[in-house]
């Protein structure tokens, strides 16, 4: 297989061969994970930059295998790779041995978006002009702004084995924020994408300004029976904490999840999609962090729990097949269970009719609980809206409930979605849910 | 070395390892190091900050960080923001000893131990168990344009252990950690894995919260979450200069009760200890609230010079990240109540224990945070116990809602995020009556 090399990798090809080398010698089977990149950002402080910033990030993750016994170590220093291995190695004499089948080896990869841009370059000039667009757009606004940034980054990646996998991909991201203040009224609106072309500054200023101003006029309300619309931003932070990880093969097996002994079973609304698919959107890969050559995974079909998550070793461990999901949060960690490009679909229509509160964030998604999805939250930027029109601003509102019992029965969704993080998603109406106003 | 040409610039860099251990359901996931050699340069332009944060950072020789220098200089020219640095004393607390060093410890002996919390939580009816211990140990070596230089190393270790109760398709869980930096602290803590799976059983049987306005007591872990979300964020120093604080204007002004005092400490021997700041400042204790008056904001150099009112020496940073207004060990002291007279003077209501952790809108004065499970008062007493039970509200009127306050402080440990950092903290507080509560929970 021919290597195309990006130039951030290309200086440690022999490294890692030289890691590969060593490491066969002290174990059955090594891998190295090689990330480095750069990225540039200018914060606002007040509507002025206060911190340019450069971040040069450089790291390798080691793993070894010796019968079924897995260990790893990382460093951000080349020059102290023997040291990191010696570390795996001493890691994988303490884990307790499992089912393990190997590491992969080379196959044929799917066709796949690149999430690269070479128009997202680290430089000031190119920042400077996104704080400008982002300002631009919450002109003539009332509220103040309080913070914001703009972010550029560039990197690369590469996974290698010692079964002759050495798969390598470029990557960029840029995003800006803004963050703006009236009276007590905040208003935060953010926009990161892989491409310069697919961010939107304008409107993220705009949005911010809309936030900040409209809700400066908001009122307390009773407490009520209310049809709540969820924008994608505050649902994609309850699915985040407790509906995706129940999804993962490791919670399932562990007896974690509430998906446990679901599998095939008609257990959310019967309109309900759910899938990951890792050859189209911003995180996409021909293969996961495992090396593993990726597909797309049904995890939810008409309702009916259709697939869970797994990487190679939970795979191992449970007698499944690896789903192509393992996933690192850098050169630092060992890879787990995670997602790729989430696209979350409902039924569609309904959610503009008549009467509802909407609601765009919420305070405190991270404290439910994650295994039975009982959540109680405070709303924030949430309003009344008559047909899709919002009339009255709420000033602070609670809203507890059961996130699965809730996706169970959903009222509908809008046909506009919205990609937070990797989850790409409609605003999704629920009937007849608790408000405790003030 | 020393370079001529910014008006200020420091060096900070954080050379390390980390070691975990996780176990789950009785099997050894991982055990072993990473390393961490990473390091952020920071120089001040005629206006603001230019930043480099450069990891493999001790392969660098001086003309190499010379150019980092230069380089977060050029930089610097981008940012149009006045910045003026406020006058500091500058020296360094000795790190507290450590009774026993884990790093003296070998992992294998570790993970023997962490398996005993681990299998204890294993009680009939607990369906997964999963412990972990996380050690990292950091040398810190700090140089400013100045002439400020110093270097320590300190050692932080604790452990968390989870138990998840399952009957009949329901499932509870019960969490227990403990984290400092006075050595090893897992040998004997096999009733904290028990104490996680009693608390998950029980939590089986336990009926959702009602949610309503009611007078609530809350116990000194969710009381030092509350003195951490509803009062130490909104008192950063960064957050009230950007105008993003409820508090920016409050300094003298009465917020709370005047049985109320919160104090921010980072020179206790706990685990959000630092000898000195980030910036290289020295630290100490600081009285945010006396008597329920707003006394002091937390400050680094830059906001104690714009804002004034508070007291620097605040500025932390995550390894690879440049510093920023943080907490450290942050509490409510102790009143003179006891939690006996608390319960009485409650009447009915609800008694909140533990913490599932909190959220908070500083602009906007609002904070959410979630009890691991409470129970009911009646008549003055503790009756059924009921889990999913949370609170909000908003900062400015809640303050001045705890009227009494008992004399039986614990302090408990986590970490916090800001600006894309994690830190570690403490935080803690004695038994709190909280009147006109606004209590969140699965039913209404």
């Amino acid at each position: 297989m021919s290597r195309i090399i990006p130039p951030e990798i290309a200086p440690y090809e022999s490294l890692i061969d030289d890691i590969l080398r060593a490491g066969s010698a002290k174990a059955d089977e090594v891998e190295v994970y090689l990330e480095a990149g750069r990225s540039l950002s200018l914060e606002l402080k007040q509507a002025v930059v206060g911190e340019a910033s450069i971040a040069e990030v450089w790291g390798i993750g080691i793993r070894v295998i010796t019968d079924g016994r897995i260990g790893s170590s990382s460093t951000m220093s080349p020059g102290r790779w023997e040291a990191c291995l010696d570390a795996a190695v001493a890691s994988a004499r303490l884990a307790d041995r499992q089912d393990w089948d190997g590491l992969p080896s080379p196959a044929p990869l799917a066709a796949c978006d690149e999430p690269y841009d070479p128009a997202v370059i680290p430089d000031v000039a190119l920042a400077q002009d996104l704080i400008a667009r982002t300002l631009a757009g919450a002109e003539g606004a009332e509220a103040d702004v309080i913070g914001g940034s703009a972010s550029l980054s560039s990197g690369a990646g590469a996974i290698a084995n010692s079964h002759g996998i050495f798969y390598s991909h470029r990557g960029t991201n840029a995003g800006v924020s803004l963050e703006m203040i009236n009276g007590t009224s905040t208003g935060y609106e953010y926009d990161s994408k892989a491409r310069l072309g697919d961010i939107d500054p304008e409107e993220v200023g705009k949005k911010a300004a809309f936030f900040a101003d409209f809700w400066a006029g908001a009122d307390d309300v009773p407490s009520a029976e209310a049809d709540v619309v969820f924008a994608p931003t505050a649902l994609a932070s309850l699915l985040s904490a407790i509906f995706f990880p129940a999804l993962s093969g490791r919670n399932v097996h562990a007896g974690r999840s509430y998906f446990a002994g679901k599998l095939g079973e008609a257990c959310l609304d019967p309109a309900l999609h759910v899938i990951d698919d890792p050859h189209h959107g911003d995180h996409a890969t021909p293969w996961d962090d495992d090396g593993v050559v990726t597909r797309p995974l049904e995890l939810v079909r008409d309702g009916t729990v259709a697939g869970f998550a797994y990487d190679l070793k939970t795979a191992y461990r449970y007698g499944a097949k690896t789903t192509g999901n393992a996933v690192r949060g850098g050169a630092g960690g060992a890879p787990g269970i995670g997602f790729h490009n989430l696209t979350v679909e409902g039924p569609a229509g309904g959610v503009d009719d008549g009467r509802a509160v909407i609601c765009h964030g919420l305070i405190g998604a991270h404290t439910a609980n994650t295994i039975t999805g009982d959540f109680s939250v405070e709303l924030s930027n949430a309003s009344y809206v008559e047909d899709g029109e919002y009339t009255a601003p709420i000033r602070s509102a609670m809203l507890g409930g059961n996130l699965f019992a809730m996706l169970a029965d959903i009222a509908g969704t809008s046909e506009e979605t919205r990609t937070v993080g990797r989850i790409t998603l409609p605003s999704v109406r629920f009937n007849n849910l608790h408000i405790i106003g003030k | 070395m020393r370079f001529a040409e910014p008006r200020y610039y420091d060096i900070r860099a954080l050379e390390g390892s980390g070691t975990q251990i996780e176990i789950d359901n009785g099997v050894i996931e991982s055990a072993g190091s990473a390393f961490s050699d990473t390091a952020v340069i920071r120089a001040l332009g005629e206006k603001g900050w230019g930043t480099v944060v450069v990891d493999n950072f001790s392969a660098l020789g001086d003309a190499a960080v010379r150019r980092k220098v230069d380089e977060a200089l050029t930089l610097a020219r981008a940012t149009g923001e006045d910045v003026a640095l406020a006058e500091v004393t500058s020296s360094v607390l000795p790190v507290p000893s450590v009774a026993e060093d884990p790093r003296n410890v070998s992992l294998e002996e570790k993970t023997e131990i962490l398996l005993g919390i681990e299998r204890a939580a294993a009680l009939d009816g607990i369906v997964n168990t999963r412990a972990r211990y996380i050690e990292t140990a950091a040398t810190i070596r700090f140089e400013n344009s100045e002439g400020t230089a110093f270097a320590y190393e300190i050692v932080r270790s604790g452990y968390s252990v989870l138990a998840v109760a399952g009957r009949d398709g329901q499932m509870q869980m019960g969490r227990e950690s403990e984290h400092g930096i006075t050595g090893l602290n897992i040998r004997h803590k096999e009733a904290k894995g028990r104490e996680a799976a009693e608390r998950a059983l029980l939590l089986l049987d336990a009926r959702p919260a009602r949610g309503g306005k009611m007078t609530a007591i809350l116990d000194p872990e969710l009381g030092g979450v509350f003195a951490h979300e509803a009062i130490g964020h909104a008192s950063e120093g960064d957050l009230v200069k950007e105008g993003a604080s409820v508090v920016k204007d409050k300094i003298g002004c009465a917020i709370g009760s005047p049985v109320l005092n919160v104090t921010d400490d980072p020179t206790m021997p706990e685990f959000g200890f630092m000898p000195v700041d980030d910036e290289g400042t020295a630290v100490q204790r600081t009285e945010i609230i006396r008597n329920g008056v707003l006394d002091n904001f937390l400050h680094d150099r830059q906001t104690l010079a714009a804002v004034g009112g508070g007291i620097a020496g605040h500025a932390r940073a995550q390894g690879g990240y440049p510093p920023v207004v943080r907490m450290s060990n942050t509490f409510i002291e102790n009143g003179d109540a006891t939690l006996e007279e608390l319960l009485e003077a409650c009447g009915d209501g609800i008694l909140l224990k533990g913490s599932r952790g909190g959220q908070v809108d500083p602009g906007r004065g609002v904070f959410q945070f979630n009890a691991e499970y409470g129970f009911l008062v009646e008549g003055g007493e503790m009756t059924a116990m009921v889990r999913d039970v949370s609170l909000s509200g908003d900062i400015l009127t809640t303050l001045h809602n705890i009227t009494m306050v008992a004399g039986d402080r614990t302090m408990s440990q986590g970490y916090c995020g800001k600006a894309g950092q994690s830190v570690p903290v403490s935080d803690g507080s004695p038994h709190l009556l909280l009147e006109h509560a606004v209590i969140g929970g699965g039913q209404s």
